[in-house]
């Protein structure tokens, strides 16, 4: 991602009539979904597209984000852009849960879950793996004096004018959970889709067998999946402005946030998923 | 140490450029329709010339947008524009004619949802945040329509999900031979992804001029309406597609070498197998 | 038990494919500058270090190589419906997507730099000329074995996703390993190389990078020259693992307990990969010690 700045950061203040009213909009959106459709699979699929979204939102907040400065060795974490870190990891699992799709909802989520977290757990040991043995650097957190999960010391691991580098273990885990929900929740919106689709597209398109539209259900979900996805992955990081060293930063706790956020937005992008056959 | 971007005055404002760029994209899309009505393919590189109409508007807003600072990088804007346009003009290609109508309100819609989200609930409160989410939303849709029409010669649902495959020298109906069976979408939805992005992204600094960042949003324009050409030549006729390939090359070569003058004219210093020149201090 | 010996024969290829592919993606992307690293190289000239290094500004790489690889499989499979060769259909549909990129690369560095005339960075076309065939050839090898192998994941073991679906996913998940692993070595260790080994670049010193090296001005072929020593093996290594173990636990455990098997298989990879990190990171730890003071007044 470029640097561009100059804007003070959104910062952490919750604004609590919009939280309100996007919470507002998301039942909304439900509740019309109820009533035009029934409690059958387009409601369901609503949902699972909202719990889909929430997840690859707060997913995204776990993972180690440095930016421009971590490719200098000067802050933690990975030196790519959130979002589209996010997204490799939530892809990569939506493709191992794609293929997993006939054994059912819980265990392609699952497996969709395991691909993103085993993207992030070989990608983040890779990370630390170029700073120790290539360029001679050990993992420091800048944010916190002691590491939450293993007690290791941090300041004086950290190099002189620099805000800490590599991925200290925090980090490393919250990686490989960001992974897991991102992976997750792109698997559970397309299985959604994916259902809505089989179902009700030979009708739309006055097909004889449904099994003959499979390729443009799998399309169609796969699409949708791919755009919630980064819709959802984009607004997380608005509301990180960027960078993150993992779960123990303090900007973590702006997750509140987002997952409202999330939840308005995969809500009404749901609801016009569903209605290209449920209408 | 991050690049101050300065709001830049001057230049045609945004408001004549989203005008001009909406009705040039709708009246383009629209215009593939006379395939339609003459039962030919000839008119699908309009499609295309949509899509161009609408990354030029695109990279404007995105220019606009990101110009108060949103603190993390361009390529998401377009991302998100993408994300939210692909999902509207998919509902939209059901209702025939009026698709593209259908998929600027529910892009609008969208948009201005998913603004309020970043712009309150995420609590980013940029001044112009709501109202270019929306318009990107809308460029992603036309975008994406344009992509469609100009692969498949038309912008409904059915002429999306349908093509045809030759077995045994016969032509036969196929979903799999199709834009959206073969996945298609998925290639033009990161042309525009990048393509909306690029203009304002290459163009950025202090010495930013606008004329130079709209022409490089035609160029990127044509140059994806290339691709898109040849990646329609298996759903409609080989001349139509001959037709779009050979609009798409005359336009990216004129954009191309226009852009590059512009560059010239630009650049502080244009010079062939020359040591770096010596500025005081350093 | 032969479909089974001849998915691991596919995953083994595929992950082979994966290895090329990030190697060649990392070594293109540090020739052309791409991704975070070039903000440095943007941001040089305006601390007054003008320099010859490509600024090649097209987006960052998870995205920009989504698009060459969604791309390519786009044109692929277009060429495929038509019935040509399926060999030629890839080698074309990568050749035609590397010509985009080149297109990219090229109004990139010029709208870039013709941006940054108040701070006198001067246009070099012959590092244009020199730059661009290069970053392209790699980026030709790295789009060919994705797109390849996204190929054989599709047809031959049987993948929902048509071609250029699995372009997407796989094109973003390249960027995303392949910039991870191999921004940072660049970064630091290439364009900063005169910072003290063994430390991170301090803020005082952002914008002065090298630009006078070895044999005579710095150029990007060197810095490409360098970082395809460790950068991009390790890029490589890394996408061709996360390839072959996500293709590995679905090819022969996928059948064992409805699917369950993968998902333990899964669950135990990640587990080793942990430890190997949390060793990695203790023996750094341990064998590096703590940052001591300097012993004179400045730094």
């Amino acid at each position: 991602m470029s640097a561009i700045g100059a804007k003070p950061a959104a910062g952490a203040a919750v604004d609590t009539p919009s939280m309100i009213i996007g919470i507002i909009i998301m039942l909304v959106v439900i509740a019309a979904t109820y009533f035009l459709f029934g409690s059958g699979l387009a409601f369901m699929a609503l949902i699972g597209v909202i719990v889909g979204g929430i997840l690859i939102g707060f997913g995204v907040h776990f993972v180690p984000v440095g930016g421009a400065p971590a490719a200098m060795g000067q802050a933690p974490g990975i030196a790519t852009g959130v979002a589209m870190l996010g997204a490799g990891a939530g892809l990569a699992g939506l493709f191992g849960g794609a293929w997993a799709a006939e054994l059912g909802v819980v265990v392609a989520t699952i497996t969709g879950a395991i691909g993103g977290g085993l993207l992030m757990a070989i990608t983040c040991m890779f990370v630390n793996f170029i700073y120790v043995f290539g360029m001679g650097i050990p993992a420091a957190s800048g944010k916190v004096a002691k590491d939450p999960i293993t007690g290791d010391t941090q300041t004086e691991f950290k190099s002189q004018g620099t805000e800490g580098h590599g991925l200290p273990f925090v980090s490393y885990v919250g990686g490989v959970v960001g992974g897991l929900f991102g992976g997750a929740g792109g698997t559970l919106v397309y299985m959604s889709l994916l259902d809505v689709y089989k179902d009700g597209l030979p009708a739309v398109l006055g097909a004889t067998m449904s099994a003959e539209v499979v390729p443009i259900a799998v399309t169609l979900a796969g699409m949708f999946a791919i755009g919630i996805f980064l819709v959802n992955a984009v607004l997380a990081a608005y509301n990180i402005t960027g960078t993150i060293e993992g779960p123990h930063d303090p900007k973590f706790k702006r997750f509140p946030r987002s997952i409202v956020g999330s939840a308005t937005a995969s809500a009404i992008c749901g609801i016009v998923a569903i209605m290209i056959v449920a209408l | 140490m991050s690049i101050k971007v300065e709001k830049i005055e001057g230049g045609v404002p945004n408001s004549t450029i989203m005008a001009a760029g909406l009705i040039a994209s709708l009246v383009c899309v629209y215009l593939t329709y006379a395939n339609v009505l003459t039962g030919t393919q000839f008119f699908s590189f309009f499609g295309g010339l949509a899509t161009v109409a609408a990354l030029v508007w695109g990279s404007n807003t995105i220019k606009h947008l990101c110009s108060y600072g949103i603190g993390t990088g361009v390529p998401s804007a377009g991302m998100i524009a993408f994300g939210s346009g692909v999902i509207a003009m998919l509902f939209a290609t059901k209702f025939g004619i009026a698709a593209p109508i259908v998929a600027v309100i529910l892009a609008a819609v969208i948009g201005v949802i998913i603004g309020f989200v970043s712009n309150n609930v995420i609590n980013m409160r940029i001044p112009v945040m709501i109202q270019s989410l929306t318009e990107m939303a809308i460029i992603g849709a036309l975008t994406m329509m344009g992509y469609a029409a100009m692969m498949t010669g038309s912008f409904t649902l059915q002429s999306l999900s349908t093509g045809s495959m030759v077995f045994l020298g016969l032509s036969l109906p196929s979903y799999q031979i199709s834009f959206l069976g073969g996945g298609l979408v998925a290639a033009a939805f990161m042309l525009g992804a990048i393509a909306i992005q690029h203009p304002f992204n290459a163009c950025l600094g202090p010495n930013w001029t606008q004329d130079r960042m709209l022409m490089l949003g035609a160029e990127c324009g044509f140059l994806s309406m290339i691709v898109a050409a040849v990646m329609s030549l298996p759903l409609i006729s080989m001349s139509a597609a001959l037709v779009s390939l050979i609009v798409a090359l005359a336009g990216w070569f004129y954009t191309y070498t226009k852009y590059i003058e512009l560059a010239r004219r630009d650049a502080f210093d244009w010079v062939d197998a020359k040591p770096i020149p010596e500025v005081e201090g350093h | 038990m032969e479909s089974i010996v001849f998915g691991i024969g596919i995953t083994a290829l595929a992950g082979a494919l994966a290895t090329v592919a990030g190697a060649a993606e990392n070594t293109e992307s540090d020739i052309g500058s791409q991704g975070d690293p070039n903000s440095q190289v943007q941001l040089a000239p305006q601390m007054g270090y003008i320099h010859r290094i490509f600024n090649k500004a097209v987006a960052g790489e998870p995205p920009a190589w989504g698009l060459w690889i969604a791309l390519g499989a786009g044109i692929a499979w277009a060429f495929m419906a038509m019935q040509i060769n399926p060999i030629l259909a890839l080698v074309l549909g990568s050749a035609l997507a590397v010509f985009v990129q080149g297109a990219y690369a090229t109004t990139a560095y010029l709208g870039r730099t013709a941006s940054l005339a108040k701070f006198g960075q001067p246009v070099f076309i012959d590092v244009l000329k020199s730059m661009l065939t290069v970053t392209m050839a790699h980026a030709f090898v790295a789009i060919f074995a994705t797109v390849t192998m996204c190929h054989l994941i599709n047809t031959a073991l049987g993948h929902p996703f048509p071609l250029p679906l699995l372009g997407i996913v796989w094109g973003i998940a390249l960027g995303a390993a392949g910039s991870a692993t191999g921004n940072p070595f660049y970064g630091k260790e290439r364009q900063y190389q005169n910072q003290k080994f063994g430390a991170g670049v301090p803020i005082a010193a952002s914008g002065n990078i090298v630009r006078y090296a070895e044999a005579g001005e710095r150029n990007s072929l060197d810095n490409g020259w360098f970082s395809a020593r460790l950068g991009g093996p390790a890029s490589g290594v890394c996408f061709g693992l996360i390839v072959f173990f996500e293709l590995w636990r679905t090819v022969i455990f996928e059948h064992m307990g409805a699917g369950w098997g993968a998902i333990i298989i899964g669950i135990i990879i990640i587990l080793v990969f942990m430890m190997i990190d949390r060793y990695i990171e203790i023996w750094a730890r341990k064998n590096y010690g703590p940052y001591t003071k300097p012993e004179e007044a400045s730094s």
